[in-house]
């Protein structure tokens, strides 16, 4: 470490010196009251009942255990992912040839099951019964087509079973469709292209993305935009489902 | 982070917890000041990642250094409740990278380096922040801020380099 070096590291020890004992004092009650002694106190009373009225509390237990397992574990899970994940951070999209930083920030999917990053500035994640929407946060005039990508998960449909019910689907709303391909980017799957019309500026595109959830099912997400929003939509998409991930 | 204490801390041991706290508080509690500018928010800040550590232990992954974990928690903490006080100040990430100036606010004012980082974008501050007070490494703070390790070479670099204009600059005035 060099004089300068030592000079910045003195000054901001120097600046965050002040009251940190008595803040550490302070941090410490908070959180002995919160984790250790609240805790205490709820065994503490559960032992003195338990002497009086057992049947109650072995019910009443029952009904706690029952309760835990369906809030605590599923908070805690949810915490977990915001541990693992950083909950916003910076992306790099290529926009019509220009190398774009973005901030994006993470997004829970139906039942924590994925995670995604979103640009918040453009887009807003709709979450539904059975499906989740990303569009665009102000709607689009209606003379646009749809603007969406939509993630939605089959618990019991391989992406083989999903593919060949997508592909017929297809063939029946758009005027082209190209061959189903194996693709490991923006994520590992399958990937169905087609379009509608082909030539004018606002012909409907779509992309599906077939993934293996790696539990007897698939993920399946759809892309719509249309052909002169390719570089726009059609690529902060892409850019988005680069940070796709099933939660496992 | 030793691993017994970790273990200890999962079954709930008050005193390995306390453990933790003692080697990590002080460290935790100057970051926090330092990136929030604000003795409350830092209180919040590092009480909230405590919380989390404890309760989320059982998720905590060896893979990545206890310490680089605990940061990670308490910079995402410290930039919530910025967030939520809406006390961050609005910068242009893509007019930063490419702006030599590097500066967030005038320099007018700022008498010292301390006033000199913290006037300085989130994006070169925080990494300088880690480097200076806990003396993480590169590796080290891009896994704290889920960063590529150049992309933090090169941000301490800059942030650096504007320091040490800045430190002869007020030298220059001194004489």
């Amino acid at each position: 470490m060099d004089h300068m070096d030592e000079r910045i590291k003195k000054e901001i020890m120097e600046h965050t010196d002040d009251s940190i004992d008595q803040l550490k004092d302070d941090i410490w009650n908070q959180l002995d009251q919160e984790l250790f002694q609240e805790k205490s106190r709820r065994e503490k009373q559960m032992k003195k009942k338990s002497k009086a009225i057992p049947i109650i509390i072995a019910a009443a237990a029952g009904v706690m255990i029952l309760f835990s397992t369906q809030t605590d574990t599923g908070m805690a899970f949810i915490k977990q992912i915001k541990d693992i994940f950083v909950p916003e951070k910076e992306m790099i999209q290529s926009i019509e040839g220009t190398e774009e930083p973005t901030d994006v920030v993470l997004q829970e999917g139906k039942d924590a099951e994925y995670i995604i990053y979103m640009d918040e500035e453009r887009y807003k994640l709709i979450k539904g019964e059975n499906a989740d929407i990303i569009t665009t946060k102000e709607p689009l005039e209606e003379r646009y087509p749809e603007v969406s990508m939509k993630i939605e998960q089959f618990k019991e449909l391989t992406p083989e079973e999903i593919i060949a019910t997508k592909e017929t689907e297809l063939a029946s709303e758009y005027s082209k469709v190209t061959t189903t391909e194996v693709v490991t980017d923006p994520v590992e799957g399958y990937k169905l292209h087609a379009i509608d019309g082909g030539t004018q500026w606002d012909s409907p595109v779509t992309n599906v993305y077939v993934v293996d959830n790696k539990n007897g099912g698939s993920f399946v997400i759809t892309e719509k935009y249309f052909l002169e929003a390719a570089e726009g939509h059609g690529a902060r998409f892409y850019a988005m489902l680069q940070e796709f991930e099933i939660v496992e | 982070m030793h691993e017994d204490i970790i273990k200890d801390i999962k079954k709930g041991n008050r005193d390995a917890f306390r453990h933790l706290y003692d080697e990590y508080a002080g460290y935790a509690i100057r970051t926090a000041k330092a990136i929030t500018r604000d003795d409350e928010l830092a209180k919040d800040a590092v009480q909230e990642a405590f919380i989390r550590v404890y309760r989320n232990i059982s998720s905590y992954n060896p893979t990545l250094s206890f310490g680089a974990w605990f940061y990670r928690i308490l910079v995402n903490e410290c930039n919530r409740l910025l967030n939520k006080e809406k006390k961050t100040i609005p910068i242009d990430i893509l007019l930063m990278e490419n702006n030599p100036q590097l500066m967030e606010h005038s320099k007018e004012n700022v008498s010292d380096l301390y006033g000199v980082i913290q006037h300085m974008a989130d994006l070169y501050r925080i990494p300088l922040l880690l480097k200076y007070i806990r003396g993480f490494t590169e590796k080290e703070i891009a896994d704290i801020l889920n960063l590529n390790q150049n992309t933090v070479k090169s941000r301490l670099f800059n942030g650096r380099n504007l320091l040490k204009e800045q430190l002869s600059l007020m030298e220059m005035e001194g004489k």
